[in-house]
């Protein structure tokens, strides 16, 4: 039997680019992009969604130098706390492209997973590398994604409460990203064109998570 | 003489067109600001005005030309004064003027201000006489520096304003670049979200691998070397405690 | 969703397996059940090679059923059961320079998937890389989902389909979670439990023929 992810791949249906913008909003003004937000995207007539999630990043490291680290990002959502849905997020490389994309590209595995995930992952070999929770709201336009959320840092590893978190930044994380079959390039000049709307509260840019790490 | 006389009848028929030009630029302004104040729009007010400068200044530079006799040196005079209604006058003058009669020859013909302008304009010069050259300096002094502090005043409104302005138009700091690139690259590389107990560690061991793999010239080499440093000391002994 | 118990039936000499495929599904039509398609469970195993930090060499099954289309049951030799979406094959390939798959690892049980009342059969033909290598029955008792609770009820039926023998075996698996919610990643783990036999009994095998 060709089991189901062989078959989405033949037929170009199993998402795996992820296109993605970036950008932040101070929170002071975090309200006004929401409200615009609301306005842009579906189901205006409802109060954004909120969401409040713990992501913790494990790597699996080779002994020798030829083998790039892997990493993989375990989600699981504290929004309920009791009945959290885990799943396992790979992202490869993002291509920053030339000018005429608009937008960053890389390869993107999402995929729903059973709560013994940790245990799963260390017992393969994986590592905590890091951790963070980010909590915020995010909306949906057609197929593209907005996230507006905070990121924080965990002052004590294991169960995230508010007491063991503190904001990074005092700003929002602004990210627009679409997961699509490979070589749906047009999608970029949708989130562009969308892009361009938030302006000048927010700029979504390519960013360059190569340039960022060498300085 | 006569080539004289001919140069001076030549002048005056160029003189009367440039001035009719001028007349029918402004009639016909005229008659659009009545009739279609309506329709009419600021460029076409600013085609008329230029349309009536660039007949004034053709006018000018006809009467400053080489061809023109010096005019001041004609005198005109009147040879008939009538009191009669004349036909011939009032066609010429497209009825502005019915007769050349004692009243209006003194206005048409002026060349010198009236008396009592001439009297006003005589006493100023004698006045401005009166004053001493110190004075004169002190007062030109004054009214320089009032110019000057007006002018200044002036000048910082209009910054003010021009900054309103632009704060109108361009929203307040909404987002921050530093910011951002401090989010992406937590949430990318984990940048800043390792526990304090890990940091030291990670800056005093350098990997050696790690040292070999940024020379690398390859793209995906100087971002992979920097993960994996940091990934190294989380590693160290410090596997996610389960619950 | 119920209980499920997975059989080993011993193709006894001088019959082929078919011959005793044949023989059991009469048997199970012969109750009144009725044919519901086909049925596949495949699993690939994915050797861990030495270059991990800090950790012994583990070995990764990656287990797919066509119950649960859209899953995929990760289980490592630990016993450790991820249940994850079918997506997960694809992080498997991202890990290739870490587990590599085993050549010719992949062995399969398929056959014919029967109906009767609140039970399922499942007769299937295991096989790895084109060799017939046994049979495994499984029978599906779906109203309960406490293994411990339908034991008996479960005994009885296989007693009666494939004969006291055969119902006698109980998987090891089964006996530690009489009294835990049962789920399907309990299945695959017993399908994995039968494959390791099949590839234990090759490798004996040939080890006696040299």
């Amino acid at each position: 039997m060709e089991n189901t992810f062989s078959v989405g791949l033949k037929n170009n249906i199993a998402p795996q680019q992820e296109y993605l913008l970036q950008g932040s909003i101070v929170d002071l003004h975090r309200d006004v992009l929401l409200h615009r937000l609301r306005g842009l995207c579906d189901n205006a007539d409802k109060q954004p969604e909120t969401f409040s999630d713990h992501e913790m990043v494990f790597v699996l490291r080779g002994a020798t130098a030829q083998q790039n680290p892997v990493l993989f990002r375990v989600r699981r959502s504290l929004d309920p706390p009791d009945d959290p849905s885990w799943h396992i997020r790979y992202l490869g490389t993002s291509e920053i492209g030339d000018k005429n994309r608009h937008t960053l590209v890389r390869a993107c595995f999402d995929v729903a997973c059973s709560n013994n995930v940790v245990k799963f992952l260390n017992e393969m070999g994986f590592r905590s590398d890091h951790e963070y929770c980010v909590k915020g709201y995010f909306f949906h336009k057609g197929r593209m994604k907005v996230t507006v959320s905070k990121i924080y840092r965990m002052v004590q590893t294991g169960t995230p409460d508010g007491n063991t978190q503190e904001a990074m930044t005092q700003s929002s994380l602004v990210e627009l990203s679409v997961v699509a079959p490979a070589g749906q390039e047009q999608i970029a000049d949708d989130m562009k064109n969308f892009a361009e709307q938030l302006k000048p509260l927010v700029q979504l840019e390519k960013v360059d998570q190569k340039r960022l790490s060498v300085q | 003489m006569q080539k004289e006389e001919k140069q001076l009848e030549s002048s005056l028929a160029d003189i009367t067109a440039k001035v009719a030009d001028i007349k029918n630029a402004l009639a016909s302004f005229l008659y659009k600001l009545e009739n279609e104040f309506a329709t009419l729009n600021w460029p076409t007010m600013l085609d008329n005005f230029a349309l009536i400068s660039s007949n004034m200044n053709s006018l000018s530079r006809v009467l400053r030309g080489d061809k023109i006799p010096a005019l001041r040196n004609f005198t005109l005079f009147p040879v008939l004064l009538s009191p009669d209604t004349d036909q011939e006058l009032a066609k010429l003058t497209e009825g502005r003027l019915f007769m050349c009669n004692h009243e209006v020859v003194p206005d048409y013909l002026r060349t010198k201000p009236e008396t009592e302008v001439e009297d006003k304009i005589n006493q100023l010069h004698t006045k401005a006489n009166s004053i001493t050259s110190d004075n004169a300096q002190k007062q030109l002094n004054n009214l320089n520096k009032i110019t000057s502090n007006i002018l200044d005043i002036i000048n910082s409104y209009r910054e003010e304003w021009d900054n309103d302005s632009k704060q109108k138009t361009q929203q307040p700091q909404t987002s921050s670049q530093s910011e951002t690139n401090t989010l992406i690259a937590a949430i990318s590389m984990g940048k800043g979200l390792r526990l304090q107990s890990q940091m030291p560690q990670q800056s005093q061991q350098p990997s050696p691998g790690m040292q070999q793999q940024s020379q690398k010239p390859m793209p995906v080499g100087k971002m992979q070397s920097s993960v994996k440093t940091t990934i190294r000391a989380g590693s160290a002994g410090h596997p996610y405690p389960r619950p | 969703m119920g209980v499920v118990c997975v059989y080993f039936y011993p193709v006894p000499e001088g019959k082929s397996g078919q011959q005793v495929v044949d023989g059991i599904q009469k048997q199970i039509e012969l109750l009144g059940a009725v044919k519901t398609g086909n049925f596949c469970v495949d699993c690939e195993t994915f050797q861990a090679g030495s270059g991990i930090q800090n950790t012994p060499q583990r070995q990764v099954n990656i287990l797919h059923s066509s119950e649960q289309p859209a899953s995929c049951f990760a289980i490592l030799d630990t016993g450790t059961c991820l249940v994850a979406d079918a997506l997960f094959d694809g992080l498997m390939q991202k890990l290739k320079h870490y587990y590599q798959q085993r050549k010719g690892s992949k062995i399969e049980s398929k056959g014919q998937r029967y109906e009767y009342g609140d039970f399922i059969f499942k007769v299937g033909s295991v096989s790895q890389a084109s060799n017939f290598k046994g049979i495994l029955v499984e029978i599906e008792y779906c109203p309960c989902v406490v293994a411990g609770d339908c034991m008996n009820l479960m005994k009885e039926m296989s007693q009666s389909l494939l004969g006291s023998a055969v119902a006698e075996q109980q998987s090891s698996f089964l006996k530690t979670k009489t009294d835990m919610i049962y789920t399907p990643a309990d299945t695959m783990s017993q399908y994995l439990e039968h494959f390791n036999n099949f590839k234990k009994a090759t490798s004996v095998n040939q080890a006696m023929n040299r």
